[in-house]
């Protein structure tokens, strides 16, 4: 039993730290579809950071402060440029893959695999077996709470609901919404950063070339199955999650008698019957138009 | 009042300009404390402007604004609520999805921090009790009915300790009831010492509140702040319009007196006779995602017909349209155009049979802003016939260059886009293209709203024409005077009923009461 549930922590923990991203991003009202890129740019600063400073701080501020620097780029895109947020958060995607790609084959002259000679710290062994997991897999209940509170429960909150939902409301009332919108997005630049690295060092110590697999969109699903709220968006990411770890499951049971790729499908399958199921709730009705920054 | 004190608030040679266009020319005005001051002019005539550059939301060009005699900076919404200015907006401006509590503490001021959501009601509770706001604190904007909202917008406007409150253009939504109650609350803030500023375009209503009066016209102030007692409401209409052509006519529908209509049609032999254009029974709709259902709803209108619909936003008026466009599903009863059964039709079909529609929005239904007028102006025609019928685009231009022309769309080319237009001339073209000699059921939805005086007597003009010719005319209006000068008949919906049914001579008070629901026997005259 330990053993799944280790697996599910282990896949679930850098969906949820991307998915808190996503909430933050649309409660301010931008629909960020540039996760996955944060989140590929955060794996790779992560792993090239270790082997370079040979220290974990070193390693995960470079990757944040990357983060945020893509983050920011984003915003001025959207803001500043006025260019359509979807297409400028799949154009930050699409950054994100080709850019590692390209910095791992600048550094090191081929597109193999990189592996650092240590990952995320471990909790240890006195959690027993779930020991091997890192120390962002037991930080983030409290990240999540943090969020909430954030979000849900602080006048900051509020805020950045207002500009999110009527910019017009907040602008009335003396706030700035593209300045919130900033804030949302360097704060999701941070968590990108670090589902990134757990992904990339939280079980593994090594940074593969588009070694995110879509769970950045994945994410992003997870932002609208759970409705823009903390808590509902990461019971979504980790719906997700054991979709995935009964996949791996399965695929341990019935060998070959049900296709390999059928079962690595089961999480993606997951994702889109769980932003049907809330399209059919009415849970995705939260927001305004989709990814339009409306003004008046 | 003592002349001794600085104004409230003064604007000194204020001018705001959005590229060529100036909204505010020169203006110089100062209000002084503790009074109603309303602000008058028509669409256009910059009064949405001098509130926002007042609130801090619109940086002027040239100028300064003082608060209390002393200068602030302007275009910072922060710098002046900080000196006591505070603006209720014309279309609500508070987050749909925010419980009423949230919407006061979201622009509160100070740091704010972390909060419960039983402090936050316990914080708030007694600010609404002493506004006399009777709700449930935790309910959502989005599901109050408008005439809350707008004490909520109000309740949130006074969360600081303002001293000019500017409520702009507060009465277009409410029902004559909820109009009495708006001002009766001014009044009482008056009492406490508020400033207040009204931004108005009904003569009716400006003389029943304010204090002063001053008039705003083309950007320019024309006339003010002077005494309400010395302005009578024939020089006020003068002031408001100027010497434009069609002055005096104009000028009466601006008064809201009911010009006597061409002939009586509404006691005429013969019309009831007639077989209706549109006859609805009992129809019901699907509840939906888009508005208030429609119950059992019966209406019949009939041939040289105009005929009102009132009621207070929201109270079915956009699901009647799509229920008889077939855009909302029915659940029950029959739609019959001219006889015909149109209930299982398609929309195409119902605009085979005569249906035009002059939709709600214009800038979003009625037209593709980003595509050419003679695209625009085509587009009844490509419904009709296969859809793999070829197009003649030259031919098309030059109908609707002809069309266009007849009906005196100002404009240079049927290729420019219909987002240049303004919204008198953006309408004209909707006109052109809804009433045609084909046309037998035509429904009106808002057809004046946001248009200047000159383009709204257009638009009553083409329709009386349109009724003339016989043609059956539905229109759908939150302006009661609008409904009493041209409609044959007014039918008042509430919560998706028809709740009433007022022939000319209008009484207002009952009219207003079946849009309340406050009386029963509501069928007058």
């Amino acid at each position: 039993m330990n053993d799944i549930v280790i697996a599910i922590l282990r896949s679930g923990t850098p969906l949820v730290y991307v998915t808190l991203a996503g909430v933050i991003a649309q409660r301010a009202g931008v629909w960020n579809l540039g996760l996955e890129g944060l989140m590929i740019i955060g794996a790779c600063a992560t792993i090239l950071g270790i082997m370079l400073t040979q220290s974990f701080v070193a390693a995960i501020l470079i990757a944040s402060l990357l983060c945020i620097a893509a983050s920011v780029l984003l915003w001025f895109v959207i803001e500043k440029l006025k260019a359509n947020p979807i297409i400028a958060g799949l154009g930050l995607t699409g950054l994100g893959i080709g850019g590692t790609a390209l910095a791992v084959e600048s550094i090191f002259g081929s597109q193999a695999t990189v592996t650092a000679p240590f990952g995320v710290p471990r909790l240890g062994p006195a959690f027993g077996d779930y020991g091997v997991l890192s120390i962002f897999v037991a930080a983030m209940p409290f990240v999540v709470f943090a969020m909430w509170l954030l979000l849900r429960r602080s006048r900051f909150g509020l805020q950045l609901a207002a500009s999110g939902e009527h910019p017009f409301a907040a602008r009335g009332v003396g706030i700035e919404p593209a300045r919130m919108r900033l804030v949302a997005l360097a704060i999701g630049g941070v968590l990108c950063a670090i589902g990134g690295a757990e992904l990339a060092g939280g079980s593994l110590q090594f940074f593969a070339q588009g070694m995110t697999a879509g769970r950045g969109f994945m994410a992003f699903a997870a932002v609208i199955f759970g409705a823009s709220h903390p808590i509902g968006a990461t019971l979504a990411a980790f719906f997700f999650a054991i979709a995935g770890a009964l996949g791996i499951r399965a695929q341990l049971m019935f060998g070959d008698k049900v296709p390999h790729d059928l079962l690595q499908a089961l999480p993606y399958l997951a994702t889109i019957f769980g932003v049907w199921l809330s399209g059919k709730l009415g849970a995705a009705n939260t927001a305004g138009a989709f990814g339009e920054l409306k003004d008046q | 009042m003592s002349s001794q004190s600085p104004p409230a608030l003064a604007c000194r040679d204020v001018s705001v300009r959005y590229g060529d266009v100036a909204a505010l020319s020169g203006v110089s005005v100062e209000f002084a404390p503790g009074l109603i001051h309303a602000v008058v002019g028509q669409n256009g005539a910059g009064k949405t402007t001098f509130a926002r550059v007042a609130a801090g939301l619109v940086r002027p060009t040239a100028g300064t604004v003082e608060i209390a005699g002393q200068a602030i900076r302007t275009g910072h919404v922060r710098d002046s609520r900080a000196a006591g200015v505070e603006l209720v907006h014309q279309s609500f401006a508070l987050p749909p999805s925010f419980t009423i509590v949230e919407a006061m503490e979201f622009g509160a001021a100070g740091r704010g921090g972390f909060y419960s959501r039983k402090g936050l009601a316990d914080k708030w509770r007694a600010h609404l009790a002493g506004l006399d706001i009777q709700v449930d604190p935790s309910r959502r904007i989005r599901d109050l009915p408008v005439e809350t909202q707008q004490s909520i917008e109000i309740a949130r406007a006074l969360i600081t300790d303002a001293k000019v409150l500017i409520l702009d253009e507060p009465t277009a939504v409410l029902s004559p009831a909820g109009i009495e109650t708006l001002f009766a609350r001014v009044r009482r803030l008056k009492e406490r010492g508020v400033t207040v500023i009204l931004i108005l375009h009904k003569i009716r209503e400006v003389l029943g509140i304010a204090d002063t009066i001053t008039v705003l016209r083309g950007g320019r102030r024309i006339e003010g702040p002077v005494p309400a007692a010395d302005l009578g409401a024939e020089r006020l209409a003068a002031l408001i319009i100027g010497d434009a052509a069609r002055a005096s006519e104009d000028r009466d529908a601006l008064v809201g007196k009911g010009r006597p209509l061409a002939e009586p049609t509404a006691g005429q032999p013969g019309l009831a006779g007639r077989s209706p254009v549109l006859s609805m029974t009992a129809v019901t709709t699907a509840p939906d995602s888009e508005g208030a259902p429609l119950h059992d709803v019966g209406l019949i209108v009939r041939p040289g017909e105009v005929v009102g619909i009132a009621g207070v936003e929201g109270n079915g008026q956009k699901t009647l349209v799509r229920a008889i466009a077939n855009l909302a599903a029915l659940s029950g009863g029959t739609i019959a155009l001219d006889g015909q059964d149109v209930t299982a039709r398609s929309l195409a079909a119902r605009r085979g049979a005569g249906l035009r529609i002059i939709p709600f929005e214009r800038n979003v239904e009625g037209l593709s802003l980003t595509s050419s007028l003679w695209e625009n102006w085509s587009a009844r025609e490509l419904l009709e016939g296969p859809l793999l019928k070829p197009v003649h685009p030259s031919r098309i231009r030059a109908l609707c260059d002809r069309s266009l022309k007849d009906w005196g769309v100002h404009y240079h080319s049927p290729a420019q886009r219909a987002g240049s237009l303004s919204g008198g001339n953006a309408q004209k073209v909707i006109l052109a293209r809804e009433v045609d000699s084909d046309a037998r059921l035509i429904i009106a939805a808002q057809p004046t709203r946001g248009l200047d005086i000159g383009a709204t007597a257009f638009v009553w003009d083409s329709l009386r024409a349109a009724r003339d010719r016989g043609a059956a005319i539905l229109l759908i209006s939150s302006d009661l005077d609008e409904l009493f000068d041209i409609s044959d008949r007014v039918v008042v919906m509430l919560s998706g009923r028809i709740a009433g049914e007022f022939a000319a001579p209008y009484d207002i008070q009952s009219v207003g009461a079946a849009m309340t629901g406050a009386g029963h026997a509501a069928t007058g005259a």
